[in-house]
């Protein structure tokens, strides 16, 4: 609550009278109210901030020890009590680190992006760089970070809701275009997770994460009220696999936002589950029957009762399906395309009223804000989403056939960003070069 | 002795307005409810009021629903306008969870 309120430019805290979770609950006694209500009548007749009028600007912090481990611990132990670090070791944001993380970007250090939700600290290409360095992160990987807070900090993400909200959202961030493999983002195999061959999407990821709690407040059970808060040690940044994108199929980032080809670019949703999904057949099936019962198995899996994504329903996204190259090239030559399979997820992904009734759907629906979304009571079986076009189908993984992934969506809003480079990139990919080894694939073991 | 110094990562805070001022005294005051519906607030909204009237008999406690309820209402800057162009003194807003 005290970061919503800072959120809107009050100071940070507010005449609140809090009460055990019990109380909010169908059938609690509610007694305890009365015992204490001289706290509802102090609210409005005494109650005072305790705070300034400003929290003042960024500071410099400083540690003193007898040796450079000892001063790095005394560092780590110090973001811990401050509470901005998430349990893993973090390099502080030294001046001279700070200064290296800048290099990646054309924009002024003092360029505000926005103001981070609910906390609302104000969010400037400098906040952008801190968290790089604290999160491990590379110059090079600056310019997709700045792209993936501008995309998150856009007003129709409902970003303040989705930070404190208790479903548990965290962002999703694919990248485009050719900077992905320059700064060794990965788009094959594990590309969801860590990798040492292609370590960008972790660090950006842990960023973004670490910009989350320690700008916008999103401190688990204070500032954020997700159950679970899953995928937030890195969150998920990856890129599409666009060698193998079958011809005639656009990459994402051309197809929902429009952006030219090999434009490098972020798209940012929300989701708030991501699990594997059995796709390739066991038997002695056909090449169509493998893609047939394959995407009645995908769509079967996207048909649950996601209500937490009702704010999404009517422009955001059910989730996204991530497809292997091997077999989306394989599905493109039976004829295949993007948005054949997006009308195929739309319509067999339907949940049968009777069970909407049944599980107490309609009445989340009914109470939704969008009259598109209240209206969609109607149909029967129910539409997972508004339209087919919601769908996000990504083509990555690595290439074998046996499994896709499906990330289930929390997001009112699919954002696209266009990322920008500074004139030196090419020095630092370079750099990145003599520090990490060759980058290119034939290189590897 | 080693001197490790960087930046703090939490990013500035601007305070632009400030909280309403608190009231004087409850007599005689118009005090208007903004709620969400949501958390029992269809029980415990309607008791906070009986209170209100029970130990302040010359306030005046609007009706729950005399302004838009719902989150996605509540927010929303009509509704501002419309509770202040009710006049009240004071808004009790619930529930959060």
């Amino acid at each position: 609550m005290t970061n919503a309120i800072s959120g809107l430019g009050l100071a940070p805290d507010a005449a609140m009278i809090t009460f055990p979770i019990g109380l909010f609950l169908p059938g609690s006694d509610i007694a305890g109210i009365e015992a204490r209500k001289q706290e509802f009548y102090d609210g409005l007749l005494h109650w005072q901030s305790s705070h300034a009028k400003s929290a003042g600007a960024s500071r410099m912090l400083k540690v003193e020890a007898n040796s450079y481990e000892e001063a790095l611990q005394r560092a780590n132990d110090l973001a811990i009590t401050n509470l901005w670090g998430d349990g893993l070791p973090l390099w502080p944001a030294t001046r001279e680190r700070v200064n290296r993380m800048l290099r990646g970007t054309p924009l002024p250090r003092t360029h505000v992006i926005g103001k981070f939700p609910p906390r609302g600290g104000i969010t400037t290409v400098e906040t952008c760089a801190i968290a790089l360095a604290m999160a491990g992160g590379r110059a090079e990987y600056l310019p997709v970070l700045i792209a993936a807070v501008e995309a998150f900090l856009h007003p129709e993400t409902n970003a303040e809701q989705l930070q404190a909200a208790s479903g548990s959202a965290f962002p999703v961030v694919v990248v485009n275009g050719p900077i992905a493999k320059q700064i060794r983002l990965n788009s094959g195999f594990g590309c969801l997770g860590p990798d040492p061959q292609r370590p960008a999407g972790a660090s950006i990821g842990r960023a973004l994460r670490l910009i989350q709690q320690n700008v916008g407040g999103a401190l688990p059970g204070i500032g954020a009220m997700a159950n679970y808060g899953g995928m937030r040690n890195v969150n998920l940044v990856f890129a599409e696999d666009e060698d193998n994108i079958p011809e005639g199929w656009p990459p994402h980032g051309t197809e929902h936002h429009g952006f030219a080809r090999e434009t490098n670019s972020v798209s940012v949703f929300f989701c708030n589950g991501a699990t594997n999904a059995r796709r390739r057949g066991a038997k002695k099936e056909t090449p169509e029957e493998d893609a047939t019962q394959g995407m009645y198995r995908l769509a079967e899996f996207m048909r649950v009762p996601n209500y937490t994504n009702l704010s999404g329903y009517e422009q955001g996204t059910p989730g996204a399906i991530l497809i292997p190259g091997v077999v989306a090239n394989n599905m493109a030559k039976l004829g295949w395309t993007k948005p054949k399979m997006r009308e195929f997820f739309y319509q067999h992904s339907r949940i049968p009223q009777s069970e909407i009734k049944r599980n107490g759907g309609t009445a989340w629906i009914e109470i939704d804000a969008s009259p598109i979304t209240r209206e969609s009571l109607k149909l029967d079986p129910w539409p997972i989403t508004s339209k087919p076009e919601n769908f996000i189908v990504l083509v990555c993984g690595g290439g074998h056939p046996t499994n896709s992934f499906w990330l289930q969506g929390y997001s009112p809003r699919v954002i696209g960003k266009e990322i920008r480079v500074p004139e030196t990139f090419e020095q630092l990919l370079t750099q990145a070069d003599r520090d990490l080894g060759c980058g290119d694939d034939v290189c590897r073991i | 002795m080693i001197e490790l110094e960087f930046h703090d990562p939490a990013g500035a805070l601007e305070v632009t307005q400030p909280h309403a001022p608190r009231l004087t005294t409850l007599a005689g005051k118009k005090i208007g409810f903004v709620s969400n519906e949501q958390w029992q607030a269809f029980r415990t909204l309607p008791l906070i009021k009986s209170l209100f009237e029970k130990d302040f008999p010359d306030v005046q406690m609007l009706p729950i629903d005399a302004f838009p309820q719902g989150n996605a209402l509540i927010g929303e800057e009509k509704t501002a306008m419309m509770v202040k162009d009710a006049g009240v003194d004071a808004v009790i807003i619930g529930n959060a969870a």
